[in-house]
């Protein structure tokens, strides 16, 4: 039988458009590879620190000066597909549990859209839409080498183990307004830094497999005996997920604002391991406003509540209402920057164990000056300076109110 | 002595005579500078230029010239591309990674994925208006392909200058610039060539604007913020 020209032909136009595309996709998978070094001079004027399992709200304290390696840290983005990209961020970090552990680890589902709707979607472990400040490899900010009250929060007790949505719509001259939404575990002793240590302000982001100090000889051990003497931040005690949702508005290259609802819908009444599920639950807002002659603006703010231990006539063993909020203004000329922001914070308590003390309010400054030398090395120079008033003090022989102060000079080096 | 209006000498004076009322006459330029509010020249503003009568014809006939879009360093060359309706324009990826173009304006939607080192094909604007280009890879990415249906146009360069060569007559003029708000307004937008002088425009400019470029330092480029 005879095999006809055309129909040889066209197995072999197919042959080679099939061969072509299998060769075409094998330029996936792509790797990026980020990452930061930190070194650090410290002149501290504080309190012992909480990593000390005192109640400073610093990361060093006492009165002394020093040198570090702050940090090392290494982000690894596989680009899967057109769609799909993996992104796991390593990092070693001065008084870390695990020399090398994990802060984010996801994978993100980003497809084209060629109509104004795009939706995308993250699964893994990350962390959620909070911060406008912590826009840096790692995590780490522009603007400061300390985050903000609110952020050194997220940094520590917040992270997202699930699968989040996103869904936005993007108007012809730039603009869009979004709604997400994420379904999360792993998270269910978020709020007990907050009620046992109260804000602090440093910037440590805790890892995977983190232990966080809590603060000792203020009473935890007698109160709640079977809490262990450090914190876990993302193990999940109840078995119940919680989720988180939200939306964003952008006015393109400007204005950027956030709003969620999270709620980690724990069972306060749960305890394994030596940790309890603390139910917390928060607002949060940011603006970010990029405003005339370089300068920017961040304000972000929180309310919320977290609550845990049993009930006693209507009233639970911690229940604790904590609120912040901040104000960064920054300036660049050139590859020079200065920024200056102030923090407010608050605790108050509503619980049957006021002896067990949560309460507390204060006030902060971060002044900050960096200089960015062929794209990847910085120079900072910063002054931190927290005002704060902690009931609990007294229980290690401190005045309640505390003045803290640190110097920092940081060389840090991006690839 | 020859006589001045023998055959010699009459021919290729008719010969000239006739050329010079056939042949269309030298081109004019049309030329100019913009700049914003504070003297600054801007770079990227298109000025398109359309006859008041419907002589369009002329520039009409011929096959339509295939342009380049490049992208170069994780950027688009150039960020202002303006083309004439029915142009093919081309994406060749002179970068060593993929990107993924698209672009979702009413004036042309579509995507190409540009595999490294294997060309993909032209992508015909067939509507006039502007299309405002994309990478789903690279988030800072941006190009706007101004289409339009003006027989003559132009691009002013990095120190805001313009200049447009047409046949003699009355014209129209229009600029456009994607962060000046649209329609600008010009004084006199109507002129009668020979131009007088060099025309000055002075335009509005947001002052945050979206140049296409990466992100400056590399403490930018490695977290991505966006959902």
């Amino acid at each position: 039988m005879k095999v006809s020209p055309s129909f040889l032909s066209a197995i072999l136009f197919t042959l080679c458009s099939s061969l072509k595309l299998s060769v075409a996709d094998s330029t996936f998978p792509e790797f990026t590879l980020h990452g930061l070094v930190d070194l650090r001079y410290q002149h501290t004027a504080a309190q012992p620190s909480w990593t000390d399992n005192g109640l400073g709200k610093f990361r060093s304290g006492g009165e002394n000066n020093r040198f570090l390696i702050n940090e090392g840290a290494v982000t690894l983005q596989t680009r899967l597909g057109w769609d799909w990209t993996g992104t796991v961020t390593a990092k070693y970090s001065d008084g870390q549990k695990n020399p090398l552990d994990l802060t984010e680890a996801f994978l993100q589902y980003r497809p084209v859209s060629t109509t104004p709707w795009r939706l995308g979607g993250r699964l893994g472990m990350f962390f959620p839409p909070i911060s406008l400040e912590n826009t840096g490899t790692a995590w780490s900010s522009p603007y400061t080498l300390t985050s903000s009250v609110i952020n050194t929060w997220v940094g520590e007790e917040l992270r997202t183990f699930g699968g989040e949505a996103h869904l936005s719509y993007q108007f012809d001259n730039g603009d869009s307004l979004g709604a997400f939404a994420a379904g999360l575990a792993h998270n269910d002793t978020t709020g007990s830094l907050l009620a046992w240590r109260g804000w602090s302000l440093h910037d440590y982001e805790a890892t995977l497999n983190d232990r966080l100090a809590l603060p000792e000889n203020i009473g935890i051990g007698t109160h709640f005996p079977q809490q262990a003497l450090m914190t876990k931040p993302f193990v999940e005690v109840d078995g119940r997920p919680g989720y988180y949702a939200g939306f964003n508005a952008e006015h393109a290259e400007t204005i950027k604002f956030r709003t969620l609802f999270y709620d980690n819908q724990s069972n306060p009444e749960t305890i394994a391991n030596g940790q309890y599920a603390w139910h917390t639950q928060f607002l949060s807002t940011g603006l970010k406003v990029e405003l005339p002659w370089q300068l920017t603006l961040v304000s972000q703010g929180i309310n919320g509540r977290t609550r845990m231990g049993e009930k006693s006539a209507g009233k639970r063993a911690v229940d604790a209402r904590f609120w912040a909020a901040s104000l960064l203004l920054s300036k660049t000329i050139g590859t020079h920057r200065f920024s200056l922001r102030h923090d407010h914070f608050g605790i108050d308590e509503n619980d049957f164990l006021p002896q067990d003390s949560n309460r507390e309010n204060g006030q902060g400054w971060t002044a900050n000056y960096n200089l960015t030398l062929a794209q990847r090395h910085q120079m900072n120079f910063e002054v931190t300076y927290l005002d704060s008033n902690r009931a609990a003090r007294t229980n290690l022989n401190q005045s309640s109110k505390q003045e803290e102060t640190l110097w920092q000079i940081s060389y840090r080096l991006f690839f | 002595m020859a006589n001045l209006l023998s055959p010699v000498f009459l021919k290729p004076l008719f010969g000239l005579l006739a050329a010079l009322l056939v042949t269309p006459s030298i081109a004019e330029t049309l030329l100019g500078d913009v700049s914003d509010d504070n003297g600054a020249p801007i770079a990227d503003v298109v000025v398109t230029v359309m006859p008041t009568t419907d002589r369009l014809a002329v520039a009409n006939s011929g096959k339509p010239v295939i342009v380049k879009l490049d992208q170069q360093s994780r950027e688009f060359i150039p960020h202002v591309l303006p083309v004439r309706v029915g142009t093919p324009v081309i994406f060749p990826n002179s970068d060593d990674i993929q990107h993924h173009v698209y672009s979702f304006s009413s004036a042309k939607q579509f995507e190409i994925k540009l595999y490294t080192g294997t060309p993909a094909k032209p992508i015909v604007f067939d509507r006039p208006g502007v299309a405002a280009l994309g990478c789903n890879i690279h988030d800072w990415m941006l190009s706007y392909v101004f289409v339009t249906d003006a027989p003559y146009f132009t691009k002013s360069d990095a120190s805001g200058h313009w200049a447009v060569e047409v046949p003699p007559g009355e014209y129209r003029l229009s600029l456009w610039h994607p962060d000046a708000s649209a329609p600008i307004a010009l004084p006199n937008d109507t002129l009668r060539t020979p131009a007088s002088a060099a025309l000055r425009h002075t335009i509005n400019i947001k002052a945050r604007r979206q140049t296409g470029k990466p992100p400056e330092t590399l403490q930018s480029q490695g977290y991505r913020d966006e959902f």
